[in-house]
């Protein structure tokens, strides 16, 4: 039985406590965050303990240490969990610089330890299919890739998406899905243009992010934090052989709606989901444990989460500088 | 009195647009057609019930306005010929191919005392008005970025002759999109960036794919996708849409959206059907009332120009890898 430590307890961290607890070979039996509120009520829903402190999640009677703090934090947690061998799983984006991305991965070498990060795209299953098609060669040569994710402004605890040096704005924490996708199904990029608005966060942030591919392939990569409405994702793919698309707003499958009750404070709210049998998020989750179980690569090497953390950093370093980005 | 308009080439396809639109305009009279390719010239004018004229100079001498849809690299020549006649023009988009060729049109009507508007009927599509009435009016606040596609399948024929189109898909695709972008900002490009490339047809002698992204003065941002990345059977020529992100609030236009879906079962055929009115009857009631009254044009060969100047910088940086900067 793998014991599983959870450190920071925002949306993400509960939704890897829920999933960790229902995989079978694993059991959640520690959560921390610096609001200990938080700890409390998400320890409750699977009967786990409240860490007082960080450290007790590096404490011997735990295998797995799961990192979803602000992502200026990582390093730091993911760095002593390895050094106390502990296997990791960390929240995407791996870090918030290079140099932090780079101190985690010489600290998980020299552990010996095994970590995978969040990139859980790769998992949704319009954008795995995606890939099978591009690398199955049935598009033919590919032109245009465009990506798109739109979101409203996150906040967080302490709004810490709203502050550009904590998390790096929308292309770093959010576009960060699509750039992995375009590594994953293209390779490194050799260069890179963007524009973006991140000197009005914490009002909102937009990128506009041009990749160039050693194939030719030409990526456009839309990230919004500027948006009122639902998130929402889509992209369109065309090559010689054919175009391929797909937009979330297109492909709801349920549509739920709940009228306001008074009283309750409940407002009116619409929801539109489209459900699998299996959420892509508790499948990384299934898919870490089995690596751990079998001494198996993990689903997202250290070395890839690197290579989106550097991507995504030329990308705000072109639109800083106004300069493109050769990428190496 | 109505007036009396005839069309120079149909060499471009959008000539039959706005000789439909003249038949039924009260205020135009479509007295005849010249082309150079007389077999198509006296084809149409005889479809159209109108009269041929074997020289541009002929038709000239009977009207007072002309609508010239020759290959964009020969509108040059047409625009003399009319200014020269003291005729007013109505030219198709882009103006011209070469910034020489564009400023001594505008010279030469200016002398002659002519009118010459450009064609971007996109400014008179019902969306785009409501749209930009509303950024005048401030309710977007003051507007960051602007993200737009101009996507359609590839137009064939002359449109791949880089001698008579003088580009491929950039230079088909840039200019509307740029000059909607020059409307909403009011501002005019500072910089210019593009990634280009043939894909879809690896044979074609010039670019079908690009991605263009432009800053302007004010520092608003925006990229434009001009790619011929519509394969043959795609249901629709293609769209023009745009994204715009203001201070208080964003919004999206799709131009071309409104359709009727059309399964047909005697060819296999699936396709969008419009019911949309066409902007170019608004254009084309403008021009002729500007042409009778005397009125300066609505869309200006200055227009045509600026447009132009943000496509040559877009082919210019494909060449260099660089963004291109633009004199204020």
């Amino acid at each position: 039985m793998l014991n599983v430590a959870v450190i920071g307890t925002g949306t993400l961290g509960k939704s890897h406590v829920a999933n960790f607890a229902q995989i079978d070979g694993c059991q959640v039996r520690r959560v921390y965050d610096v609001v200990a509120e938080a700890a409390q009520e998400c320890s409750e829903q699977v009967g786990a303990e409240v860490a007082s402190d960080a450290k007790e999640c590096y404490a011997d009677d735990i295998d797995v240490v799961v990192v979803t703090t602000p992502t200026s934090y990582h390093a730091e947690y993911c760095v002593q969990a390895a050094q106390a061998g502990k296997h990791i799983f960390c929240e995407k984006p791996m870090t918030r610089t290079v140099e932090q991305g780079e101190e985690i991965m010489a600290a998980v070498a020299e552990a010996g330890v095994t970590m995978t990060v969040g990139h859980v795209v790769r998992l949704f299953p319009e954008y795995a299919q995606a890939t099978k098609m591009i690398k199955s060669g049935e598009l033919g040569k590919i032109g245009m890739v465009r990506m798109t994710r739109i979101n409203t402004m996150p906040r967080g605890s302490h709004s810490w998406f709203q502050d550009f040096e904590a998390s790096g704005g929308v292309f770093l924490d959010m576009s960060i899905h699509d750039v992995d996708w375009l590594l994953w199904t293209f390779g490194k990029p050799e260069r890179i243009y963007m524009k973006g608005l991140w000197e009005h966060m914490p009002k909102l942030d937009y990128a506009l992010c041009t990749l160039r591919f050693p194939d030719g392939t030409i990526a456009h990569v839309e990230g919004s934090w500027a948006d009122l409405g639902l998130f929402r994702t889509n992209f369109e793919i065309t090559g010689s052989e054919g175009l391929l698309a797909h937009d979330s707003t297109a492909n709801v499958t349920l549509t739920v709606q709940k009228r306001a009750t008074e009283g309750t404070g409940a407002a009116e709210v619409q929801v539109p989901a489209s459900p699998a049998y299996k959420s892509p998020y508790l499948m990384e989750d299934e898919l870490f444990i089995e690596a751990l179980q079998t001494g198996g690569p993990p689903p997202v090497s250290v070395s890839e989460a690197l290579e989106a953390v550097k991507v995504a950093l030329a990308g705000l370093q072109s639109a800083q500088t106004g300069e493109v980005v050769e990428y190496q | 009195m109505s007036v009396k308009i005839g069309i120079i080439s149909f060499a471009h396809m959008h000539a039959y647009s706005y000789a439909d639109v003249l038949q039924h305009l009260p205020a135009a009279e479509l007295v005849g057609v010249s082309d150079d390719d007389a077999e198509r010239g006296r084809r149409v004018a005889g479809e159209l019930g109108i009269a041929y004229y074997d020289s541009d100079e002929a038709l000239l001498d009977n009207v007072q306005a002309v609508v010239v849809t020759t290959e964009n690299a020969r509108h040059t020549e047409q625009v003399l010929q009319a200014a020269d006649a003291g005729v007013a023009v109505l030219c198709e988009k882009p103006i011209a191919t070469t910034v020489a060729d564009a400023e001594e049109m505008i010279d030469a009507c200016q002398e002659a005392g002519v009118q010459l508007m450009t064609s971007f009927s996109c400014r008179f599509a019902p969306a785009f008005i409501e749209a930009n009435n509303m950024i005048v009016a401030g309710e977007l606040g003051p507007i960051l970025a602007i993200q737009g596609t101009n996507r359609s399948r590839n137009p064939g024929g002359w449109f791949t002759d880089k001698q008579l189109a003088g580009g491929g898909s950039v230079m088909d695709h840039t200019v509307h999109i740029a000059d909607l972008m020059r409307v909403v900002t009011g501002d005019e490009a500072a910089s210019v960036y593009c990634e280009m490339d043939t894909v879809y047809q690896p044979e074609l002698p010039v670019e079908d794919s690009g991605v263009v992204t432009v800053e302007f003065s004010q520092g608003c941002i925006g990229s434009i996708d001009c790619s011929w990345s519509r394969p043959p059977h795609y249901p629709i020529w293609g769209d023009a849409t745009l994204c715009i992100i203001g201070e208080s609030g964003n919004l999206w236009l799709d131009l071309f959206l409104e359709h009727l879906d059309y399964y047909h079962n005697p060819d296999d055929s699936y396709n969008w059907t419009s019911y949309a009115e066409s902007p170019n009857y608004v254009l084309m009631e403008q021009f002729t009332d500007c042409v009778q009254s005397g009125a300066p044009v609505p869309i200006t060969g200055q227009d045509g120009l600026k447009a132009l100047e943000i496509t040559l910088a877009a082919y210019e940086s494909a060449q260099s890898a660089q963004p291109v900067s633009l004199p204020a």
